[in-house]
């Protein structure tokens, strides 16, 4: 069995729009979400960090007033993506109704204070700690909150993940094993002591984030969540649901070489993987929404894989990093990012790299620096390459 | 027992998302809007405020078979007694 596979909803809370509207505005206008904070713990310890907060949410989140902050986004985001739907799951729905929903690390701010409180104060962990720990806490409240009884679980592949649960999701969807389903992915571990862990990996930016720029230092760490709506697309036309893009390929595999530098040869594969079978019409036509993360080796790999897949006519697309913008949100890059790649599709607008300064040798690609690009495009694609070398690239293209 | 009930009334209170009023004995169960979460919660609570320790498993759901809050004041009575 092989279905069409289409996004009917969409939902993001970002460090540059707390909603799919105001995300896009950010991304079009080249907004930096980039801030320098103190994150303290204990009244002890203090650090000051680049970071991508999200600080116009609060209210909102106490939707769900007993869940770990990246639960709460998942749900803020996926009520956005199912209203945006229309998606009523009824009883005979239900159990044809996915929910996959990735996190590369889980609940880190309740991990954090449960510690905290042990070791510092003597205080015994809350005893909905682990529920609220647990990675698949957002694909379990999700489930319970929209009545989504199909497949349901977490996938964690670090900074794939996200990319991971729509492909998986919609592959489940192409297969047979469900006709609609939730998919994306959330991220909230802006804490002392992730940043102190982040820290000592020595890959964080002092700055800012600065993709392709030949000053480029390092990542960005933000939070946020993006889920879209994924469906069968004879369920969403016989229900009359706006299609606003199609899945039109999932790529993913693992370099297999390194726990930490990535491979053009890995991320190239899974890129060829994801396009089998897509046409397009001109390279003119195709932006890829990049891993970009800003790092030494991230930028120029990916370079070199965007390159290898489609040989000259990689100087015809654009490629543009909008975690320049809103940060790396880990595990949930791959939700805002797929979203941000459907929007431009949309819209016929690349969103920029900003905070680029300085041409790379290294980096010769068109990466829409620092302003948006008006251009028509027919394919748009998001990259996702993970720490530990898992790669997973999903291909949209117009309904 | 008397002199702990009003602070397990209070507790209960605290997670009774539902309830529009204080509850009282007599309040039905249904009526606070408590869940799985909200037993583990407010035994947690209990422990905390009474430095007691309850002897409750939360797979055996002991308060399956409650109707008012003065069965549940009571089952968290016997449980701190254990």
């Amino acid at each position: 069995m092989s279905r069409n596979v289409v996004v009917t909803g969409m939902g993001a809370v970002t460090p540059i729009g707390s909603d799919v509207k105001a995300y896009w505005q950010g991304l079009a206008a080249g907004k930096c979400g980039i801030v320098k904070r103190e994150y303290t713990a204990a009244d002890k310890y203090a650090m000051t960090a680049a970071t991508a907060p999200i600080d116009d949410v609060e209210e909102r989140l106490k939707v769900l007033p007993r869940g770990d902050r990246f639960s709460q986004l998942a749900v803020v985001a996926a009520d956005e993506a199912v209203k945006q739907a229309g998606l009523e799951v009824d009883e005979a729905l239900a159990p044809r109704a996915a929910c996959i929903i990735g996190t590369g690390i889980g609940g880190q701010s309740t991990f954090d204070k449960s510690y905290i409180g042990l070791l510092c104060n003597g205080r015994r962990p809350h005893p909905l700690s682990i529920l609220k720990i647990i990675p698949n806490a957002p694909a379990s409240h999700l489930s319970i909150r929209h009545g989504l009884r199909g497949p349901a679980f977490a996938i964690s592949s670090a900074c794939a993940s996200g990319a991971h649960a729509i492909g998986v999701c919609a592959d489940l969807i192409r297969n047979g094993s469900a006709d609609v389903g939730l998919a994306g992915a959330s991220e909230a571990i802006l804490t002392y002591g992730a940043l102190e862990a982040w820290t000592a990996m020595h890959i964080l930016a002092d700055e800012t984030c600065r993709p392709f720029s030949k000053n480029r230092n390092g990542l960005v760490i933000g939070e946020g969540a993006g889920i879209l709506v994924l469906e069968e697309e004879n369920h969403a036309r016989e229900r009359g649901a706006e299609i606003l893009a199609r899945i039109a390929g999932f790529g993913m595999n693992a370099d297999g070489k390194d726990m930490i530098n990535p491979s053009a040869e890995g991320a190239a594969g899974a890129m060829n993987a994801a396009l089998e079978g897509v046409k397009f019409s001109d390279p003119r036509s195709v932006y890829i929404n990049a891993h970009g993360t800003g790092t030494l080796m991230n930028d120029p790999t990916e370079t070199r894989a965007v390159r290898s897949v489609f040989g000259t006519g990689a100087d015809d697309l654009i490629i543009s990093s909008t975690k320049s913008m809103h940060g790396h949100l880990l595990g949930a890059a791959g939700g805002i990012e797929s979203i941000a790649a459907i929007l431009a599709l949309r819209a016929g607008v690349a969103p920029p790299t900003v905070n680029y300064d300085e041409p790379d040798p290294a980096c010769d690609l068109n990466y829409a620096p620092n302003e948006a690009i008006e251009r028509t495009f027919d394919l748009a694609i998001s990259n996702s390459f993970a720490f530990g070398g898992l790669n997973a690239v999903v291909a949209f293209t117009k309904a | 027992m008397a002199e702990i009930e009003p602070t397990l009334l209070e507790i209960i209170k605290e997670h009774a998302v539902g309830l529009a009023g204080d509850p009282t004995r007599e309040t039905p169960i249904a009526d606070l809007g408590i869940d799985s979460f909200s037993i583990v919660e407010i035994i947690y609570e209990v422990e905390e405020k009474l430095s007691v320790e309850v002897p409750f498993n939360a797979n055996e759901n002991p308060f399956g078979e409650m109707k008012t809050v003065g069965d549940l004041i009571d089952a968290l009575n016997a449980l701190i007694k254990k």
